[in-house]
């Protein structure tokens, strides 16, 4: 046990060397990394509780999932506020307003990050305030995306002035693109996100969302609206993935309404007649029609009956992003970047492809087990979406605490969004309280939402082999391949968690190396030598005379 | 209740328990807070060395600040403000109530100087 304690305490001595870069894009996180002895825990639990359900289907075949719904628009009061005209527009309106003070305050505002509403409302509330949304409540997106609302707008106005068929150039979207531009478009977004070194600069942000915005609107006049919204739109599709987690679903229950929506009849949606999460045809649908349903978490995931090799991608490189944020900051990646000096920037590539080349192999592996039942294609589609809770459980272990914490910070920014110096609600002076949570209590829910994110992950993959082949023998072959998968996935999440944040420094990287908590005088004498070196090595381990 | 299911519950059951053992085998005593701890902070130019203080909360901490040039000392998160002439140390006191990884900054220039990290009992 005491070697346990020792060991996290080496690691947790690690020096850490400061910097002007901040993980991800802006704000850092005061999570302290978990300590060994719980991410041994934690990956043992993982393991164990991993072969305890596969023992438990072996003896208990699930039904495929025909899961419960509940129609929350029949329960009248909901279905006069849900409805309701003036709800509707006011979301709507709140949204646009958001997206001009960003552009606003991003433009005209105090550029320091921490004064200007635009980093904190971009990087904390809406990107992780707004995913945690989306895989926890449900999809809002389609209804206050800034962009489709502003079009629509422009469109209306076009054909008061006369244009009939709107704002639609009628150009043919090729088929072979697919997703293949939202998931371009995400990559450049990670890449601001977690590369650039001015992702938290509120003129950045405006800048970039105005080039975005240009080019989402010069897209959706070629293409179409929707057809863009589908297949370019980089948010569109991200919270389109997550919204397969949520508990709640948009379902039109007329088929006539979707027979000739491009969006359902194509592959992804081709979900045995029933009409689930298409945006366009529940926006179409009469209101008769529509239902919004509650249901169990996460079986949407399980819906899926085709997925095309660009959604499977897409799909795969939102699983590495993810990961790739937190990845940046440990010592051994800091460190193989020193050592290799490659850019940033070819991470962002390779931790995709790498995190492709393994999801191939285990498919490879499971269809192997599967002694040719099934071909490549469909594994490789099929078990896709069982791997996001795992991604999800990630994505909120790792930044709870900076929407509860940091995210306060949109309290003060509200009243001076600009850093002027005003205080429109009063509210100017308020300042976080960073002791919301304690570490520890952060530490176990980590670990708790972890090992629940895989656990659900493993049910998914097992509801998936149901349905892909008929024996039960086969059926419990196929799984362990994608089960050593989940393992691998879940406990390099615990991995990353556990370890101790390695910054970067005047963009230049450090490498991380342990040393013993130095003796301060020792210490200062070493630095008058290095005195005024920017950027500054890190002094030498003590064990130096 | 089946037998199937009533053999799962137990199966489920059992695993649980031992995941609760397991848990409190793993999880080492808490350690006691050093009364008090004294640090000295020396800051040359854009580093503080030591880069990162490490204290176990509810210690009290007493930091002994040294510049070589004037900088507005700053903790975040407990939001400490010091200004600090050179030639002129500066002691700064509090009680490490919170727990977390506090970054610490020069408030004038934004830069940041090292770490404060207060790790749980």
């Amino acid at each position: 046990m005491r070697r346990f304690i020792l060991l996290t305490l080496t690691l947790v001595l690690l020096v850490a060397t400061p910097g002007q870069a901040l993980a991800h894009g802006f704000g850092q996180s005061q999570n302290l990394p978990l300590p060994f002895w719980l991410y041994l825990f934690a990956a043992a639990a993982v393991v164990l509780v991993s072969f305890v359900q596969i023992s438990l289907f072996v003896t208990e075949r699930h039904a495929l999932p025909r899961y419960p719904r509940l129609d929350l628009l029949q329960l009248g009061s909901l279905r006069a506020l849900l409805s309701a005209r003036p709800f509707l527009f006011g979301l709507r309106l709140l949204s646009v307003a958001l997206f001009v003070l960003v552009i606003l305050s991003g433009i005209l505002g105090a550029q320091a990050p921490s004064s200007n509403f635009a980093p904190t409302f971009v990087w904390i509330i809406w990107w992780v305030g707004l995913s945690f949304f989306t895989a926890f409540v449900g999809n809002i997106w389609p209804l206050v995306n800034p962009w489709k609302i502003l079009f629509e707008s422009a469109e209306e106005f076009a054909r008061l002035l006369g244009i009939k068929r709107g704002l639609y150039l009628g150009a043919p979207y090729p088929a072979s693109w697919g997703v293949w531009p939202a998931l371009a478009l995400y990559a450049v977004f990670v890449w601001v996100e977690n590369v650039f070194e001015g992702s938290a600069t509120p003129l950045n942000i405006a800048l970039f969302a105005l080039l975005y915005s240009m080019f989402t609107w010069s897209n959706m006049y070629f293409f179409g609206k929707e057809t863009w919204l589908r297949r370019g739109e980089a948010f569109s599709v991200y919270f389109g993935v997550l919204a397969k987690f949520a508990p709640t679903e948009v379902r039109v229950s007329a088929p006539e309404t979707c027979q000739d929506c491009g969006a359902c009849r194509t592959a992804e949606q081709a979900t045995k007649g029933a009409c689930v999460n298409c945006y366009e045809c529940f926006a179409r649908a009469t209101p008769e029609d529509r239902q919004l349903n509650l249901r169990p978490p996460a079986v949407g995931l399980t819906l899926t009956e085709q997925v095309t090799p660009d959604r499977m991608v897409f799909v795969v490189f939102l699983l590495a992003s993810v990961t790739y944020d937190s990845l940046l900051g440990t010592p051994p990646w800091v460190e193989l970047q020193t050592l290799t000096a490659l850019p940033q920037t070819l991470g962002l590539i390779v931790v995709p492809l790498v995190f492709l080349g393994v999801y191939v192999g285990f498919v490879k592996l499971s269809q192997l087990f599967s002694e040719g039942y099934v071909t490549f294609g469909q594994l490789a589609a099929a078990y896709v979406y069982s791997l996001a809770p795992i991604a999800i459980a990630y994505l909120v272990a790792h930044y709870y605490t900076l929407l509860l914490v940091q995210g306060q910070a949109i309290i003060a920014l509200l009243s001076d969004p600009f850093g002027w110096g005003w205080d429109l609600f009063g509210t100017a002076d308020y300042t976080i309280n960073p002791g919301l949570i304690g570490a520890d209590s952060v530490w176990y829910s980590q670990v708790a939402l972890i090992v629940a994110g895989h656990v659900v992950a493993v049910y998914l993959a097992h509801v998936a082999s149901l349905r892909l082949v008929p024996s039960p023998r086969l059926q419990n072959r196929m799984q362990y391949p994608m089960l050593a998968l989940m393992i691998l996935y879940t406990v390099f999440s615990l991995w990353i968690l556990s370890q101790p944040i390695v910054e970067k420094r005047n963009n230049e990287t450090m490498p991380a190396e342990t040393v013993s908590q130095p003796e301060p005088a020792e210490d200062a004498d070493q630095f008058d030598q290095n005195l005024r070196q920017p950027p500054m090595p890190k002094p030498p381990t003590p064990s130096a005379p | 209740m089946n037998r199937v299911q009533s053999r799962n519950l137990v199966v489920v059951l059992i695993t649980l328990i031992a995941l609760l053992v397991l848990f409190f085998l793993l999880r080492p005593e808490s350690s006691a807070p050093e009364e008090e701890e004294q640090v000295a902070l020396a800051i040359n130019g854009n580093t503080m060395s030591p880069e990162e203080v490490s204290v176990t909360e509810g210690t009290h901490v007493n930091l002994q600040i040294t510049s070589d040039h004037p900088i507005e000392f700053h903790v975040h998160g407990y939001d400490l403000e010091e200004e600090v002439q050179p030639g002129e140390p500066v002691e700064l006191m509090f009680e490490a109530t919170t727990t977390g990884r506090f970054p610490i900054e020069d408030h004038d220039t934004e830069v940041e100087l090292g770490t404060l990290i207060v790790q749980p009992r």
